[in-house]
């Protein structure tokens, strides 16, 4: 072997030999690493919403509830949006999570008032299903409403199967 | 049905703002493809939707962005059809041992920065639907990924095609896509087969099977295209059409086996003959609607997709700036120590690693997928697109301070240069 070949592979032994190498080592020790549960998707939120009555802000619930709520998530951090309801920001720990609601229109309850979702996934189905309660703030006569929510099948994506 | 007027407007409005931001950037001597990818971001959420979100509803409603999507993904195939026919893997052999280490080191170590950078972000970024290995192959194949078009298109308008740091940086460029293609289509198989029921070992032997029938049978008959070409100068509209049949059939035998609708576009365009002249003819006869029309559209629907104010807050902005740092480490830093050991000059070393940095518009082909697919989230998509927009615009700046012209070789005979300047693609041969 010449001496420019044998500095050829010595080279290539050490630029791409060696970083494949470490590729191998950083795939192994990222196996044992875990991500937050996936809620990523469109999700239908049943509450018995008879049992609110003629509270205040029953309109509220209703109209927020009226539509499915669609979670974009990133790591912890979810982003909530749904068309009777504005964008808001959530997170998730483990199987507690939690965001804001705010309608989209107003309901009869003042501007800028929030229902707080507060929910624990159920973590035995793929997380298909979470179940909590709904706390209106400032609203200190208001107890908080039961609901469970149901994920929906997302639509294909375009060139995806 | 698609609502026409809609339809027809979004076309309109996209055309003209993709324009007018690519002359802006024109006169920046950024090339034109940089500003019209900025020009989607523009029109998209992180902007348009912004500052004028009712204007922005009645621009994009949601239920007409599935006709854009579909005609943008038309172009797309369209383009990778002719990236596959504009690249010539051949052409490494020809450049010796810098070119090969360096086209490797080039994959490699922005790989193994990013599979780095993975056991990172995979907890703050990612979730539970996603394999901690498809999250770091992805990253690692988005990084690795050079963009061919837009290298070229520097490469031109600096007249530097036909010197060694180009003829280098094109062949480089060139593995990189094969190479990173190869890679995102194993990736794409994995995730897919976890949700399909064909198994995974069904879908690699059909793609081997295929692979091996485009490559043994198709590719010889793909030759008398170049033999009529020759003989007469021209093709007619009959054989052209066969042409984009070809390709839309291989693209849709890809879909069926289950990776994507590109990888056979791609593919198609990669086994058709080299002759420069031929090259240059077919491109000729597409590269016009497609580049001017098509992929116009294709940078508003990732525009559209592109959300920046889904990076919030300091901590996702230094995820953000990482995601640049070691994209920019592994592929420049890579490819500037790989071409510096084989005996290039230190300045035209790193020439080479600023250029094989261009990511442009091949990497937002692949963030689209990964989104498509599940393996990124749209965070991590805006972050990438960031990242994508980052390295493109830095190119040429920094390749003018690092490399002046003067220090740089004359064209050789057999460079390949645009024919106009609205190409991404390489064109005809100069030689005389």
């Amino acid at each position: 072997m010449s001496t420019t070949n044998r500095k050829f592979v010595i080279a290539y032994i050490v630029l791409v030999g060696l970083p494949l190498l470490g590729m191998v080592a950083a795939l192994r020790s990222g196996r044992h690493l875990t991500a937050p549960i996936s809620v990523d998707g469109t999700w239908k939120i049943e509450a018995n919403l008879t049992s609110i009555g003629n509270r205040s802000c029953a309109n509220q619930v209703s109209s927020v509830l009226s539509s499915p709520l669609v979670i974009s998530q990133s790591g912890p951090n979810l982003v909530v949006s749904s068309s009777s309801a504005k964008t808001s920001s959530g997170t998730i720990d483990g199987t507690n999570l939690q965001f804001p609601l705010v309608p989209a229109a107003d309901s009869g309850c003042g501007n800028g008032q929030t229902i707080t979702l507060a929910a624990v996934l159920d973590s035995k189905s793929d997380a298909d299903t979470f179940a909590g309660h709904l706390t209106g703030t400032d609203c200190a006569s208001c107890a908080p409403i039961e609901f469970h929510a149901i994920k929906q099948r997302k639509p294909r994506a375009a060139g995806a199967h | 049905m698609p609502n026409l007027f809609t339809l027809t407007f979004q076309l309109a409005v996209v055309l003209a703002v993709c324009r007018l931001v690519g002359e802006l950037f024109r006169l920046i001597h950024q090339p034109k493809v940089v500003g019209e990818m900025f020009a989607g971001i523009m029109l998209g959420p992180s902007l348009l939707g912004w500052i004028a979100p009712h204007a922005s509803a009645y621009l994009f409603p949601p239920t007409s962005l599935g006709f854009l999507s579909a005609l943008s993904q038309v172009g797309v195939v369209v383009f990778m059809f002719l990236v596959g026919l504009g690249i010539n893997p051949g052409e490494l052999k020809k450049e010796g041992h810098s070119a090969v280490l360096t086209s490797h080191v080039s994959i490699t170590a922005p790989f193994v920065l990013a599979s780095a950078l993975a056991l990172f972000l995979y907890p703050r970024v990612s979730d539970s639907s996603v394999t901690f290995t498809n999250f770091a192959l992805f990253m690692g194949a988005a990084m690795s990924i050079t963009a061919f078009p837009v290298l070229a298109r520097i490469l031109s308008e600096r007249n530097l095609l036909g010197s060694r740091l180009g003829t280098v940086a094109i062949a480089c460029a060139a593995v990189d896509d094969v190479t990173g293609w190869c890679i995102l289509a194993y990736i794409v198989v994995l995730v897919r087969a976890e949700h399909s029921s064909r198994t995974i070992w069904m879908t690699i032997i059909g793609l081997a099977i295929f692979g091996v029938v485009m490559i043994y049978v198709v590719r010889p008959l793909l030759r008398g295209f170049m033999r009529i070409y020759t003989k007469k100068g021209e093709l007619s509209e009959n054989l052209l059409a066969l042409m984009i049949l070809l390709v839309l059939a291989s693209a849709l035998m890809t879909e069926y086996l289950g990776i994507h609708l590109l990888f056979g576009a791609f593919l198609m365009g990669a086994i058709m003959p080299k002759g420069p002249r031929f090259v240059r003819y077919v491109l000729d006869r597409f590269e016009t609607i497609t580049i001017t029309l098509l992929l116009p559209l294709f940078f508003a629907f990732t525009g559209l997709r592109t959300n920046i104010g889904l990076v919030k807050g300091s901590e996702m902005w230094m995820y953000c700036g990482l995601i640049i740092l070691v994209a920019t480490a592994g592929k420049l830093g890579g490819s500037t120590i790989a071409a510096w050991v084989t005996g290039m000059p230190i300045r035209e070393a790193a020439g080479l690693g600023t250029l094989m940095n261009t990511r442009g518009l091949m990497e937002l082909v692949i963030l689209n997928i990964g989104l498509d697919i599940g393996v990124i989230s749209p965070a991590l998509f805006s972050m990438m697109v960031i990242m994508a927009l980052v390295t493109t615009f830095m190119t040429t700046p920094v390749l003018k301070l690092i490399c002046p012209e003067a220090m740089l070789n004359a064209p050789s005979e057999s460079t390949v240069r645009p024919s106009s300047p609205t190409n991404v693609l390489p064109s005809e041969s100069q030689v005389a």
